[in-house]
């Protein structure tokens, strides 16, 4: 055994304290590895199962879609499709691959993989599947030739081109070669067959995840030799960091990280408006906000300045739709605080004196919540309404949203937009078939469902765009929700980051192989 | 001493069993819903059903326990509806790297708390004393991710002589895994550089959760070494003429130790259960971490392995302490 006396001790002590002190990241100079903080686990890699935006991000940059989607305002590009058509009625598409384009394993990516894809994918009815319900099914996508696939749509969708960003092709044969008894779930879960420029790289749940750039990639762009994803929860550490060259993008920042950083000399603040709204929706179903009165009495007495100014980087909402997008009319009718029309409506409804309390929930931990409810009990002071504020954490309020009984009164909400079309919005926030989810709990009324449907399904844009006009006249009417704000996109990049463009769809699941280090 | 440490071990098994018990009905009488987080924001209500039968959630909840408990014994904890991974793996996973962190910390706590309680006690109202003493209030007030946020800013940013967060750099592999210690893996591997690394990453965390323990050891340290220096055997071993360092080291030290070992063990359930926030600033990938995340999606079975994990280390240590004791005063009988 090793014995030591005490001067013996004490020196190796003092030297191993001075080695700890010396330099230590003498490795890390010079290599292209892009790093990425966030705040978000990405727990399953399959394609066809998981949703979140860390997923996404993982999905855009291992695997490829059809069609890719880029700019500002978004716009559909070739991914594996080099090209498409579609039929007059816009019930076929037709799309002609990449030849160019290969799987990890080196094989071609041909129109079998896409068919393959699609109808697993709509087979599990998991992950984006939801986009597409009631337009394709298992048996909609067919490969009419070695690198052409034809889509048969069950009824005309507009929206096809922003939806197919988040349909990813596998490798067919690889999957077929894992598929176990769950269609390939167990395997896909922690393994990639994609065609993507990166492939994967090290694993360790809930610390990071690297990516590997394919050798021979197919993409052609950029020189970044690998990507990590690394999960940093605190906002102080991922600031530093940051700061320090750590990392090259800092995706989840509040307003009061943006300021901190404004001066720290090589970081770039990006703060774009974005498709991502919050509201504040209400009961319409069950209890006092059934009154539409009641809900436009509130809508006209919410204070709609000091939500604006607790929002940090923002702009009000004007109706349903984000602004900017297509569809969205900057001319509606919309409510603003007047204390007049405010009483006038409560006057019109059944609790024409007030005298009751409502519940409100925000979700724990959101300090800009928090304040809106605040303003929210305010707001309701003045129309001799009380308010119950309850913070809950997020699984209470996906169990909240299931039914009219338990739903809170009023409650508030964030919603990104999944894909760059009006549809999305509208679909999963006020389509009655959404019941139940956390988007739309309860509000249903069959002539919205209807301008919805008629619109998703409407290929002429003027025509779509009537469509969308009507949607949110009838909905801004009904005053199912507070339109509150639109807050800045915000995160943050090193300056030695190039050729990066934001896009307003998925803004934090950037495709890293079109990037470089300079 | 034999008997009672197996006598203790059997006892281990109806308190887990126990344990395991009131953490499942806590955990299955919160509101909310795992399943439906899981299954993501558009999952269609079947699916969310084939999920909770896929996860056994649609048992009755005695079966269910049922199930856990027998699964227990065969190394199967359960399954994460959030990560879709077995539990036991993932505490496999995360383990190390907290033990790592705890054992690091209670290192310094003991090694520096221990001499500075014995000189403190010797030196009693001295400069040292009257330091140390600031140092222990400033130590037990500061919450720790207060103190972890100080350090980063003083040694990561300003004078950058340590890393600012994580066990070892992003873009390097760390040493090949044998006990999930880095830096025992390090030595193994006789990998002198990553051992460097290890300990660097390892230093400002280890210090930051290390600083209220070692307060508390050495104030206690401090106490129970002036009640034994005011005992008559010290004082006859003084009249006796023993050298004073010969008093200290040898009598005085032993026992005053027994009430500070106790501190020592109960530090360690201190420090698992409360590597939370300290994980958290310092970007350590560990168990408190994969806790929270378990807690905040209300994931049953993460949070209850967790918690078993912890239990048993903490039972385990009670029981090393308590057969420590027995060292350091040879008066303790195991009955």
């Amino acid at each position: 055994m090793l014995k030591l006396n005490k001067r013996q001790f004490l020196i190796g002590a003092a030297g191993l304290t001075a080695a700890a002190a010396m330099p230590w990241s003498a490795g890390a100079a010079g290599r292209k590895i892009m790093v990425f903080a966030s705040t978000v686990d990405i727990p399953n890699f399959d394609p066809h199962v998981a949703t979140g935006y860390a997923p996404q991000w993982l999905f855009r940059n291992t695997y490829d879609a059809l069609v890719r989607v880029v700019g500002n305002p978004p716009e559909p590009a070739p991914g594996l499709a080099k090209s498409w058509s579609h039929s007059e009625d816009g019930l076929t598409y037709t799309f002609e691959l990449d030849e160019n384009a290969k799987f990890h394993d080196g094989s071609p990516v041909t129109a079998k993989d896409v068919e393959y894809s699609f109808a697993r994918l709509l087979r599990l009815q998991k992950g984006p599947a939801w986009m597409v319900e009631g337009i394709l099914d298992e048996t909609s996508v067919k490969a009419s030739g070695e690198m052409t696939v034809t889509m048969s749509l069950k009824k005309p969708f507009a929206p096809l081109l922003s939806v197919l960003p988040w349909m990813f092709v596998v490798n067919s044969t690889l999957v077929e070669e894992n598929l176990g008894s769950d269609d390939g779930q167990g395997w896909l879960l922690a393994n990639v067959a994609g065609s993507g420029a990166f492939k994967m790289g090290r694993a360790r749940p809930g610390d990071l995840y690297q990516l590997v750039r394919v050798e021979d990639d197919w993409h052609k762009g950029g020189n970044i030799e690998g990507a990590i994803w690394k999960i940093v929860r605190e906002a102080a550490t991922t600031r530093m960091m940051l700061q320090r060259g750590e990392v090259h993008f800092a995706l989840d920042l509040f307003a009061e990280d943006m300021d901190a950083i404004k001066d720290i000399p090589g970081v770039a603040r990006i703060m774009e408006p974005d498709y991502r709204s919050f509201s504040i929706k209400m009961n319409t179903a069950k209890g006092p906000l059934a009154d539409k009165n009641l809900r436009k009495a509130i809508s006209y007495a919410y204070n709609y300045q000091s939500m604006l100014d607790a929002a940090g980087p923002a702009e009000l909402m004007s109706g349903p739709l984000p602004t900017g997008m297509f569809g969205h009319d900057p001319d509606l009718a919309i409510y603003r605080q007047d204390m007049a029309k405010a009483k006038e409506y409560l006057a019109q409804s059944e609790h024409k004196d007030g005298g009751f309390t409502l519940t409100m929930m925000h979700a724990a931990g959101y300090e800009n919540q928090r304040r809106w409810c605040m303003i929210m009990l305010e707001s309701l002071k003045a129309l001799n309404i009380g308010l119950d504020i309850r913070p809950m954490v997020w699984p209470d309020i996906v169990a909240m949203a299931r039914s009219p009984e338990t739903m809170t009164d009023l409650y508030s909400i964030f919603q990104s937009a999944n894909y760059a079309d009006p549809d999305n919005t509208a679909f999963a926030g006020y389509h009655s078939s959404r019941n139940g989810q956390w988007q739309n709990p309860v509000y249903s009324n069959p002539e919205v469902d209807k301008l919805i449907e008629d619109a998703r399904a409407e290929g002429d844009p003027a025509k779509r765009a009537t469509l969308y006009r009507k949607f949110q006249e009838v909905v801004i009417d009904d005053a199912p929700d507070i339109f509150g704000v639109l807050e800045l996109r915000k995160f943050a990049m090193r300056d030695n980051v190039q050729d990066y463009a934001f896009c307003p769809v998925a803004a934090n699941t950037m495709e890293v192989w079109p990037l470089s280090l300079a | 001493m034999l008997l009672f440490v197996l006598r203790r071990l059997v006892l281990v098994v109806p308190i887990l069993i126990g344990l395991t018990l009131l953490l499942f009905v806590v955990a299955r009488l919160l509101p909310g819903d795992p399943v439906g987080l899981a299954a993501g924001p558009n999952a269609t209500p079947e699916l969310i059903a084939s999920l909770r039968q896929e996860f056994g959630l649609d048992q009755p909840l005695p079966i269910q326990y049922w199930t856990y408990l027998t699964g227990l014994v065969t190394g199967d904890w359960g399954m994460s509806v959030f990560t879709r991974r077995p539990v036991f793996e993932d505490v496999l996973t995360y383990l190390p790297a907290t033990l790592e962190l705890v054992f690091a910390a209670l290192i310094i706590a003991v090694v520096v708390g221990i001499p500075l309680g014995l000189l403190t006690a010797v030196y009693r109202n001295g400069v040292l004393d009257y330091a140390t003493r600031t140092l222990a209030l400033g130590g037990i007030a500061m919450p720790r991710f207060f103190l972890g946020l100080l350090l980063q800013l003083a040694f990561a940013a300003w004078l950058d002589i340590l890393p600012l967060s994580g066990r070892y750099p992003l873009i390097e592999i760390p040493p090949e895994t044998v006990t999930g210690f880095y830096t025992v893996d390090a030595l193994i591997a006789g990998d002198w550089y990553a051992l460097r690394i290890a300990l660097a990453h390892l230093a400002l965390p280890a210090i930051a959760m290390a600083l209220s323990p070692l307060a508390t050891i050495m104030r206690m340290m401090r106490a129970s070494t002036i009640e034994v220096l005011q005992q008559d055997y010290v004082m006859t071993e003084r009249a006796l003429g023993l050298s004073n360092r010969l008093i200290l080291f040898k009598y005085v030290l032993k026992n005053a130790m027994t009430s500070t070992l106790t501190v020592i063990g109960l530090y360690v359930s201190w420090m698992l259960g409360g590597t939370v926030l300290v994980e958290t600033v310092f970007d350590w990938p560990g168990l408190g971490l994969y806790a929270t995340q378990a807690i905040l999606t209300q994931d049953f079975m993460p949070v209850i392995g967790v918690t078993l994990v912890i239990a048993i280390i903490y039972l385990f240590t009670m029981l090393v302490v308590d057969v420590l004791y027995g060292v350091f005063n040879p008066k303790v009988r195991y009955a």
